[in-house]
């Protein structure tokens, strides 16, 4: 029941056509998508009224009810957002961290992902378990220690700080780890007896077949970290290292007094990198997908 | 937490359908004597491959977490020394009425949340494979995954907003259908509900982009067996590609799980936990303990009783998953 | 890079050795290297403001005192507990400001935990302390300490006052209100200006002040004892409160406190005829252009008493630098300083100036709304809340507050249970033994 390598979408549109004769097709296929169609609607509402928010020249407009597209629709609140706050130095550096991050998880967690799925070694188990463990502790709790650790060996307001303790991610382990485990013995034993090493096995053999779970691992990983606000609001303490969130919640102000127009831009500009991400990354994974019909 | 059988219980029956197996007739769990001596090997090549997640681990994982357990001993706020007080905070857990409280409302949102992901998002994820032009599912597709890409509490900001009792616009909107005004954020009947609804929309699109990478790594000709077989598509969703699609399912409950109990941002900025405890969640209240009362020994005696909690669950659902979970 | 990786291999080392000096690291004062002559100032960066704030601040004292370098240091935080959390971790882990901006709010906490300078002597001793003390309110002071001990000479402050919608008044034939009315007379005049789409008036469930805290000072009560040391939720004063505001919602003149404390854009597009703030949200509304708007007192219970929060620039008392420190926050209370941040009709400062005669160039420089003078007036001229509810642990106190009285006005509670349970939540919180 091994994923069949050369699966691919070739065969599928005329297998698929089979189907198409049931009488239930047309029935079936406008509830799907009236359901998608309403689920998409209300998950994306909350955005258009960003969106809106963002264009809207006055809060005193974007409170009205009921709500309307502004006549009046300008970009100021764009120019506010960098009159207010240094938006540009907070994106460059929510860039390097995110990125940074992605980066070296996508090492950590692959080689780790492969020992487990693929090596026989003694306390697998147990050092499984460990990883696992790493998920359960709530940064809310282990931020004091790492702090004062980090604080002793002056990285404290610096990006290493936000860069360095996420190098180890229990999730991005146990994704690679799934993934790994659903590729086919038969590689295997086929770059085995070519005498392939591990590392040729893991380079060569191995990660060719994993796209689809990486770009996954890295949409999940540089969209957590881009979006993570509490731990630049410990670990930094100087204005020009602050990231995006931080940017946010400077935008609010000390009573929330700040407008939600600005705010609303703030978001907006703050989508478009992690937006842009997601759509290489998808299309990456589909055409991974197209070509080898593997799953996570 | 037996990976190995996890891992070895694969190869077997799929419900009658085994297609496509050209390929299969090579033996998966290898021969026990090549094995021996492959461990070995393994030992070495292992190491390597977990030295870069293992220091990253020591040292931002363990280290920190022994200092929590250290701290879960001592009194201290951070400014004046501390004092050793033994079990004193664990003591304490027992006679704080707010810890059970908390754990209640922590329980009933995470298990909601946690339906929500496996249920709705399996649901839209089958949905969205239904055939349909490509821009229609790139569009679906990026509207569910669009709250993920937000910051938590930038979009919690928005909530507040939106589902405020007289001038949101949820409210404004839900009165045209004839819902008298909700007190979303001010009752301890709705409260957990608005961060119930406010956290699955935030996480339901990773759900299903787990599950979409899931339902695309199914063979094709499995599938297209079961439609020969002449299966509904009802039947051929249960037995075929549920099975399949188990080990994406067990993933997405074990990552859910630990999400769902370590909500923290929609609470904070929507309800402060409140009115009382009711949408308070065990990791806000840490925080508060932590960083509100400055009471870090006891914050860290409350923070191990969740990691114990999460331990127990994950393992009961790894034990579990031997019995449901299929590998290929 | 090569530099970093020993930083790393150094930082597991570092790990232990922070948890073995857990109890060690605290009381040693940092020894500063520039004798005497560089100030740290750790400030609360909560927004555009702070930053330019601050760096005004430290090149105006530069030039002022040639040689002596201020160096800053912003501590984020979103919310005020925030940045007192990072502001302690900051300092447990080694760094000691001479120097930390402090609300009303922080003021027990420093003193509590044996980290504030008080500055009692220095008001004494110091000829120039003596005039800018003559300038500021006395309550001001009183407001801003610690039992006896006095934190800092404020730079800025916030009272509440009833903000209301002038053409609303018009509109419904009322005159405007003098801030001599009573509680009954105010839930009539409320009650005339709700209608379908208005409220008369409301305050905001995310702050204990504004909120109920006005209107228990207003019944000569307090959510504290004396000196912040005990809990006093279920007190008459505290109970006769709740009754009257838990009135106002059902008899659908005010909401449910709304979960947002952004009231000022309903107040703007006059869904909202009355509500309570401080001077910080003028910028706000100026700002958008609305102008229609006046302030007055909230109405006398049993009594009045003004309500209000402070804020400057407290010495710590591990500065080696104390004489210096005290310079600077002379420097931030001065005339030269706040005459600076007046602002003008359109961009107004956030808060009100702590010296009269600031207070009273604010008012001759037009700056709506009319009333104006009256910020100043409520703090010159009438008795103000004492002590500031401000326990050590005053986040998770305010906290606690907020939530319990959710549950009052949410109608999950009675106001007897709900007090009777605040005061419960608030007694191992609210307490001056450590």
């Amino acid at each position: 029941m091994t994923a069949t390598v050369n699966s691919g979408a070739s065969s599928a549109p005329q297998k698929r056509k089979q189907a198409r004769s049931s009488i239930y097709e047309i029935p079936q296929r406008f509830v799907t998508f009236v359901i998608l169609g309403i689920a998409a609607i209300a998950v994306a509402a909350p955005f258009l009224w960003i969106f809106r928010g963002a264009v809207t020249p006055t809060d005193r407009e974007l409170y009205e009810l009921p709500p309307s597209f502004p006549l009046d629709a300008t970009i100021g609140n764009f120019f506010k957002v960098f009159q207010q706050v240094p938006f540009a130095q907070f994106a460059l550096n929510s860039i390097i961290v995110a990125t940074s991050i992605t980066v070296l998880q996508l090492i950590t967690c692959s080689t780790a992902g492969y020992a487990f799925a693929r090596l026989n070694f003694r306390g697998k188990n147990i050092a499984f378990a460990i990883v696992l463990g790493g998920l359960m502790i709530p940064l809310q709790v282990t931020i004091v220690p790492l702090y004062l650790a980090l604080a002793k060996v002056d990285l404290t307001n610096t990006l290493w700080s936000l860069i360095l303790p996420p190098i180890f991610s229990a999730f991005g382990i146990f994704l690679m780890r799934q993934h790994f485990l659903s590729l086919p013995n038969e590689l295997e034993e086929a770059a085995r007896i070519d005498g392939a090493g591990h590392l040729r096995m893991f380079f060569q053999v191995m990660v060719p077949l994993s796209g689809p779970a990486l770009a996954t691992l890295a949409i999940i990983t540089f969209t957590y970290w881009w979006n993570d606000l509490f731990t630049p609001l410990v670990m930094i303490s100087s204005v020009n290292q602050e990231t995006l969130p931080v940017g946010l919640v400077l935008l609010a102000g000390r009573y929330t007094t700040g407008s939600l127009g600005t705010i609303a831009a703030g978001i907006t500009m703050a989508i478009i990198p992690v937006l842009i991400v997601f759509i290489i990354a998808q299309r990456w994974i589909v055409q991974s997908i197209a070509s080898s019909g593997l799953k996570i | 937490m037996s990976t190995e059988s996890v891992r070895g219980n694969g190869g077997g029956v799929l419900m009658g359908t085994t297609p496509g197996g050209e390929k299969h007739s090579a033996p998966k769990i290898g021969a026990p004597k090549s094995r021996r001596s492959k461990r070995r090997a393994d030992g070495l090549a292992a190491f390597g491959f977990l030295a870069p997640s293992g220091i990253g681990f020591v040292l931002f994982v363990l280290a920190p977490t022994l200092g929590v357990i250290v701290l879960s001993f001592f009194n201290w706020n951070l400014i004046s020394s501390g004092t050793f007080v033994g079990f004193a905070n664990f003591v304490q857990l027992f006679k704080d009425p707010h810890v059970l409280a908390v754990y209640a409302s922590t329980t009933y949102m995470a298990v909601v949340i946690l339906a929500i992901n496996i249920v709705v998002g399996l649901l839209l994820a089958v949905l969205l494979e239904t055939r349909m032009p490509r821009w229609l599912r790139a569009f679906f597709r990026l509207s569910f995954l669009f709250p993920f890409v937000v910051s938590s509490s930038a979009v919690a900001l928005i909530w507040r907003f939106l589902l405020d009792n007289d001038f949101g616009l949820v409210n404004y909107w839900l009165s045209f259908l004839g819902v008298p005004h909700i007190n979303w954020l001010g009752t301890t009947q709705w409260a957990p509900i608005a961060v119930i609804i406010v956290n699955s929309w935030k996480t339901l699109g990773f759900s299903i982009l787990i599950y979409v990478a899931g339902l695309q790594g199914i063979p094709n000709e499995i599938r297209e067996a079961a439609i020969v077989d002449g299966a509904n598509a009802w039947t051929r969703f249960w037995r075929v590609t549920l099975p399949m699609l188990s080990p994406t399912v067990f993933f997405l409950i074990v990552i859910n799980t630990i999400n769902a109990f370590q909500v923290f941002a929609e609470p904070r900025v929507l309800t402060q936990g409140g009115p009382g405890d009711s949408s308070r969640t065990i990791v806000e209240y840490i925080y508060d303990t932590a960083f509100g009362g400055l009471q870090i020994g006891y914050a860290s005696a409350i923070g191990l009783t969740l990691v114990v909690l999460l331990i127990i669950l994950t393992a009961i659902q790894f034990r579990l998953s031997r019995r449901w979970t299929f590998y290929q | 890079m090569k530099h970093s990786t020993k930083r790393i291999a150094a930082l597991l080392i570092a790990a232990g050795l922070t948890i073995a000096g857990l109890t060690a690291c605290s009381s040693s004062s940092s020894p500063s290297s520039d004798k005497g002559k560089t100030l740290d100032v750790a400030y609360w960066n909560y927004g555009p403001g702070a930053v330019s704030d601050n760096n005004a601040l430290k090149k105006g004292f530069e030039k002022e005192n040639p040689g002596v370098k201020v160096t800053l240091t912003p501590v984020a935080g979103d919310g005020w507990g925030d940045y007192v959390a990072n502001l302690a971790i900051m300092i447990a882990s080694g760094k000691h400001p001479d120097i930390a901006f402090m609300a009303s709010e922080g003021v027990k906490f420093l003193d509590q935990n044996n980290l504030l300078l008080p500055i009692n002597n220095y008001l004494k001793t110091d000829p120039e302390a003596k005039k800018l003390k003559a300038d500021i309110a006395p309550s001001l002071l009183k407001a801003f300490s610690s039992g006896n001990d006095i934190a800092s000479l404020p730079n800025g402050f916030n009272d509440f006052v009833i903000y209301y919608n002038t053409a609303l008044f018009q509109k419904a034939g009322i005159p405007a209100p003098t801030g001599d009315w009573t509680w009954d007379q105010f839930q009539a005049v409320a009650k005339q200006l709700t209608t379908n789409g208005t409220y008369g008036y409301a305050w905001t469930g995310t702050e204990i002040a504004p909120g109920v805290l006005p209107w228990i000072a207003n019944q000569g009560g307090n959510l504290v004892g004396k000196n912040a040391c005990s809990a006093t939720a279920n007190s008459a004063p505290v109970e006769k409160t709740y009754d009257y505001l838990e009135g106002l919602i059902k008899a659908g003149i005010s909401p449910t406190p709304p979960a947002s404390n952004d009231l000022i854009t309903d107040f703007e597009n006059g869904k909202i005829a009355m509500f309570g703030a401080g001077r910080y949200v003028i910028p706000t509304m100026l700002g958008q252009g609305f102008k229609s708007f006046d302030i007055t007192r909230y109405p006398t219970g049993s009594t009045y008493q003004t309500t209000l929060g402070a804020s400057g620039y407290p010495i710590l008392k591990s500065s080696p630098n104390p004489d210096l420190a005290w310079k600077f926050q002379k420097y931030a209370a001065s005339a030269a300083v706040q005459d600076a941040e007046i602002g003008t009709p359109t961009a107004p400062f956030d808060s009100i100036p702590t010296l009269r005669s600031t207070a009273n160039k604010t008012v001759a420089a037009g700056i709506p709304p009319a009333n104006t003078k009256l910020y100043y007036d409520a703090v010159d001229n009438y008795k103000v809340l004492t002590p500031f509810p401000g326990p050590a642990r005053y986040t998770q106190f305010a906290a606690a507050v907020l939530q319990d009285t959710q549950l009052i006005f949410g109608g999950d509670d009675t106001v007897k249970q709900g007090l009777d349970q605040m005061q419960k939540d608030l007694e191992p919180i609210v307490t001056c033994s450590n």
